[in-house]
C-alpha cells in the first residue's frame, strides 16, 4: 500500500458526524404538518378575499342602484363600532377555525393514527 | 422512481415521497454540510434548514440539473451562510487559504501516530483542517463523485480554480504525509510513503 493509495482511502471516508436514526421521518412529518398549515391558511386567505370582495361590490351596488346613504351608515358603524368589530372578529375567526384550525387538527391527529 | 416524478409526487403534497427524497440525499447533505461547518452540534439543525428549503424550493427545480446536484448546492450554500454568521458573532472562524499545520500540532498528533489505522486517522484529520473550499471540493469530488461541471454548478467556482483546489489539497495532504513519516522513522507509518 502507497501513499497514493491512502490517501484515496482517506478521500473516500466521510466525515464522522451523524444524524438522528429518525431523522428523516420526523423532518418529513415536521414538513408535512407545515405545509398543510400553509396551505389551509391560503385557503383561508382566499375565502376571507372572496367574502371582502362580495360585500364591497354589495355596498357598491347598494351605493349606486339603491341610493343608500353613506352618512347614514358611516353613522350607524360610528355609533355601533363595538357591536360591529365584534361581529366581524368572530365571522372571521369562525373561518378561521373552520378552514385552518380544524383541518390542521384532524391532519395531525390523522398522522397521529399513521405513525 | 425518476427524478422528476419524485419532484412531482412531493409537490403534490405525497409525504411518503418527501421522506423518500430525505433517506435518499441526507448522506449527501450530511457529508456537504459536516465538512463546511464541522460542528457536530451545527449539523443536524442545518441538515433539517437544507430539506426545508429544498422543500420551498422545489417548484423552482427545473430538472437542468440532477436533482442531487441542486441539493448539493443547496446544502452548500447554506452552510456557507452558516459559518459567516457565526464568523460575524465570533463563534467560529474559518481560512480561506491552505495553511500547513503549525509545528507544535504535529508533535502532538505524531504522538498518535503508533497504529496502522492510525494513519488514515491523521489523513481524515488533515482533511478538516484544510480550508473551506478545500474541503468541500474534495468531498464533493471524492466522497460524492461529482464531475468538475456538477461542483461548479454546487459552489459556483470556476473548473480550473476546482481542479487546482483539488491538486493543491492532494499535494498538501501528500506533504504532510511524507513530513510526519520523515520524523517518526520507527513508524509503521513510514512505509506508507516509501512503498
Amino acid at each position: 500500500m502507497d501513499c497514493e493509495k491512502l490517501l484515496d482511502e482517506a478521500l473516500i471516508t466521510g466525515p464522522g458526524y451523524t444524524l438522528s436514526d429518525n431523522f428523516a421521518d420526523s423532518l418529513a412529518l415536521k414538513v408535512g404538518r407545515k405545509f398543510a398549515w400553509e396551505q389551509y391558511f391560503k385557503e383561508f386567505l382566499i375565502y376571507l378575499g372572496v367574502i371582502l370582495g362580495i360585500s364591497i361590490v354589495s355596498v357598491a351596488m347598494a351605493f349606486i342602484w339603491y341610493d343608500a346613504n353613506w352618512q347614514e351608515w358611516f353613522n350607524f358603524i360610528i355609533s355601533n363600532l363595538p357591536l360591529v368589530t365584534g361581529i366581524n372578529f368572530i365571522l372571521i375567526f369562525i373561518l378561521f377555525t373552520d378552514r385552518v384550525l380544524l383541518r390542521y387538527f384532524f391532519y395531525k391527529s390523522s398522522m397521529g393514527t399513521i405513525n | 422512481m425518476n427524478d422528476a416524478e419524485l419532484v412531482v409526487q412531493i409537490l403534490n403534497g405525497n409525504n411518503n415521497a418527501f421522506r423518500f427524497l430525505v433517506s435518499k440525499h441526507e448522506r449527501l447533505v450530511l457529508h456537504v454540510v459536516g465538512r463546511v461547518v464541522q460542528r457536530q452540534e451545527d449539523v443536524e439543525d442545518i441538515c433539517q434548514e437544507v430539506f426545508i428549503k429544498v422543500f420551498r424550493k422545489l417548484k423552482r427545480f427545473k430538472g437542468e440539473s440532477r436533482l442531487s446536484t441542486w441539493i448539493a448546492a443547496i446544502a452548500y450554500n447554506t452552510s456557507i451562510s452558516h459559518i459567516r454568521k457565526k464568523i460575524r458573532q465570533n463563534e467560529h472562524s474559518y481560512d480561506e487559504h491552505p495553511i500547513l499545520i503549525a509545528a507544535e500540532e504535529d508533535d502532538a498528533l505524531n504522538q498518535k501516530i503508533v497504529e496502522k489505522e492510525e494513519a488514515k486517522k491523521y489523513l481524515l484529520e488533515m482533511i478538516e483542517r484544510l480550508p473551506v473550499n478545500y474541503r468541500t471540493v474534495l468531498t464533493l469530488f471524492h466522497l460524492e463523485e461529482f464531475s468538475y461541471k456538477e461542483i461548479e454548478q454546487i459552489t459556483g467556482m470556476p473548473e480550473g480554480t476546482i481542479k487546482s483546489y483539488l491538486s493543491r489539497a492532494r499535494k498538501l495532504l501528500k506533504e504532510k504525509l511524507e513530513l510526519v513519516a520523515k520524523t517518526e522513522k520507527t513508524n509503521i507509518f513510514v512505509d506508507y510513503v516509501e512503498g
